[in-house]
Order: structure tokens, then sequence, then C-alpha cells
């Protein structure tokens, strides 16, 4: 009884003080999953993110709930592709590419042609999905490009296939384009960042 | 008067001039004092050299020289709403509170800058306090659970 009682009150000085904002049975059942995601290895910032993001936007309890469970085995499934080693933000752009379409296998094959952190080249593959390029297409092209692109250089091949798209190209066929064009820049491109100011997402 | 002011004057001179004897043990005595202080003085040197190495580590912050991976990077979010009263960052990075990044206007352009730590973020606008926008500059969020628009922006490491 006692044990119980020490372990109640446990749990309620371990819960995060911003899940303050969800209703108590929507916090209750958050916490359950933020902890069950903490015991297994997962990292809990982006469960409570999501929760948070609900929560600001007005979302039902149990939308949030769902959203927050789906994550968590989302984050399961990137670990799992991507190695116990995978960093949070590596694991959270690794369920954005999987939930673009990207398999799996796609993941581990980047983790085994790319050194780490593999955030931006996951995150690419994602937001080339987002702007209507297909799933395989955006995943072979960032694998063509992985092993030896910056950051910097998916990041703006990302963009000049945004802009191709805009002007009226069918979408595999810019991305396909850009990775042979891309691959050429990429590889002869001086690296000269120019000077310090705020950029644009 | 001034012959007796004389007289005084050249006294003391006399006894000043006067040879005085010196023990001739002071020289050991001096040394002595001196060797008793050395152990005191050996004390500070360790203190001086934490002082120095602490100073080194204050002027190159090896704790913020890691990996570019690490480096946060400072990002200026921008809506062009001109019709709007308050506009307001939310995303992961500010625990989705509109207090935390309200943003400023000048001529309908509302922006704000940001320094995000590498990794993958979810934002929106909160226009007025009750109408959401996606960043019409940024990758929409493809996972929109909660039925209103989110964008996404990636700060990488290495160069990105």
């Amino acid at each position: 009884m006692i044990l119980a009682v020490l372990l109640i009150v446990a749990q309620i000085g371990a819960q995060d003080p911003r899940l303050d904002r969800l209703d108590p049975d929507t916090r209750a059942q958050v916490t359950v999953v933020v902890d069950s995601a903490r015991r297994v290895g997962l990292p809990a910032e982006p469960l409570i993110q999501r929760a948070l993001e609900g929560a600001t936007k007005g979302a039902p309890g149990p939308r949030i709930v769902t959203a927050v469970r789906r994550l968590s085995t989302d984050l399961g499934t990137a670990r799992a592709a991507l190695g116990d080693e995978a960093s949070a933000p590596e694991l959270e752009a690794g369920v954005a590419a999987l939930r673009a379409g990207a398999t799996p296998q796609v993941l581990a094959n980047l983790h085994g042609v790319r050194r780490p952190p593999l955030t931006m080249a996951l995150s690419v593959l994602a937001d080339l999905v987002a702007s209507g390029v297909p799933a395989d297409s955006a995943a072979a092209a960032v694998l063509a490009l992985a092993p030896k692109a910056r950051d910097a250089d998916l990041v703006e091949f990302r963009r000049t296939v945004e802009r191709d798209i805009a002007l009226g190209a069918p979408p595999a066929a810019a991305t396909s384009t850009r990775v042979n064009a891309g691959a050429v820049d990429i590889y002869s491109a001086g690296s000269n960042p120019g000077p310090a100011r705020p950029r644009r997402p | 008067m001034f012959e007796q002011e004389d007289d005084i004057v050249e006294r003391v001179i006399q006894q000043l001039r006067r040879p005085v004897a010196i023990d001739p043990a002071m020289d050991a005595r001096v040394m002595q004092a001196i060797t008793a202080l050395r152990p005191s003085q050996r004390r500070v040197w360790p203190w001086v050299a934490a002082a120095a190495l602490l100073g080194a580590v204050m002027f190159w912050r090896p704790w913020s020289r890691g990996s570019d991976a690490e480096r946060p990077d400072i990002l200026q979010f921008v809506l062009v709403a001109p019709h709007a009263n308050s506009v307001s960052l939310v995303g992961d990075f500010n625990d989705w509170d509109p207090k935390r990044s309200p943003m400023r206007t000048a001529n309908g352009i509302w922006a704000t800058v940001v320094q995000l730590a590498p990794g993958r973020y979810r934002y929106a606008f909160l226009v007025n306090g009750v109408e959401w926008r996606a960043d019409p500059g940024a990758p929409t969020a493809l996972d929109d659970e909660f039925g209103t628009p989110s964008s996404v922006v990636t700060v990488g490491g290495k160069g990105s």
C-alpha cells in the first residue's frame, strides 16, 4: 500500500509540468506513453511537443493521445532502421521520412551510405515528398546524393527541385534531372558559405 | 640663535655618521626568514595555475566548440499579413506557446528571429490568436494530425 502510494507520488513528481496544459484524462494517458517511451530509450521530447501542439491547436484529447501513441510507435520503427545510436533529431527526421512513404529499408540504406548526422538527408527526403515528388523518386535521389553531398547541398537540391516544380516541371522528372546535374555541382562546388546572417527556413 | 640651531644640526649629523655595529648573524637571520616564506609561496602556485587554466577554458569555451553538428543556427521567420493585429510563431522549439515568440511588424511584414539547435521542427503562425497559417516559404508538415496546417524547418550541422 505504502509502496503504491510512493509510486504514484513519484509518478506525479516525474510528470512534465508542461503537460498541465492538457486536461487531466489526456495528461494521464500521454504521461503513460511518454514514460513507456523513456523506459525503452526513445526520446520523450518529440512526444511532449506533439501533445503540446495538439493542446495549443485545441484538438480533442483522444486525438492528442492517438497522435502521441502513433509518434511513439514510429520513433521505435525509425530507431530499428537507423540503429540504437541514432540521435533524437535523426529519429524525428526518420519518422518524417517514414510517414512520407520511405520504407525502413531506405532509412537503413541511408544509414549505411552516409555518416551521421542523417537529420538533414532524412528531412530533405520527407520535404521532397511534401512537394509532390513520389516517395520512391525522393528516396532514390537522396540515396544517390547522400554519400558525398553536404547538408547544405541537400537543402539546395531540395530548393531547386521545388523551384522547378513550381515552374511546371513534373516532380519525378525535376528530381531525376536535378540529381544528375546536382551530382556534378556537389562534387565540384566550393564551400563558401558567405557572411553569417539569419537564414530563412 | 641661529648658531645654536647649527650646533644641533651638526650634532645630529655626527650621530648619523657614527658607524653602527651590525650583528654578524643578521644575514643568516634574513635568509632564514626568506626560507620560511617559501612553503606558503609554493601553496599559492597551484591556485595561480588553476586560475590560469580556468581563464583559458573560459576564453576558448571548448563546450561550445563541439562538432558543427551540435552548433545552433539563427533563423528568421517571416509572414506577410498586412491585416493582422498580432502574429505569433509557435512550434516544437517554444513548447507551442504563443506568448514565447510574438512577431514584430513593419508595414504588414511580420518577422522574428529564433536560435535553433540542429533538428527537425514543426511550427506554424498564429494570426490574431485564432487563425493558423503554415509558412508559405517552407516545406509543409505532411503529418498534420490536428486539422491545421504546419510547416517544418530542419537545422542541420556540417555547414547547412
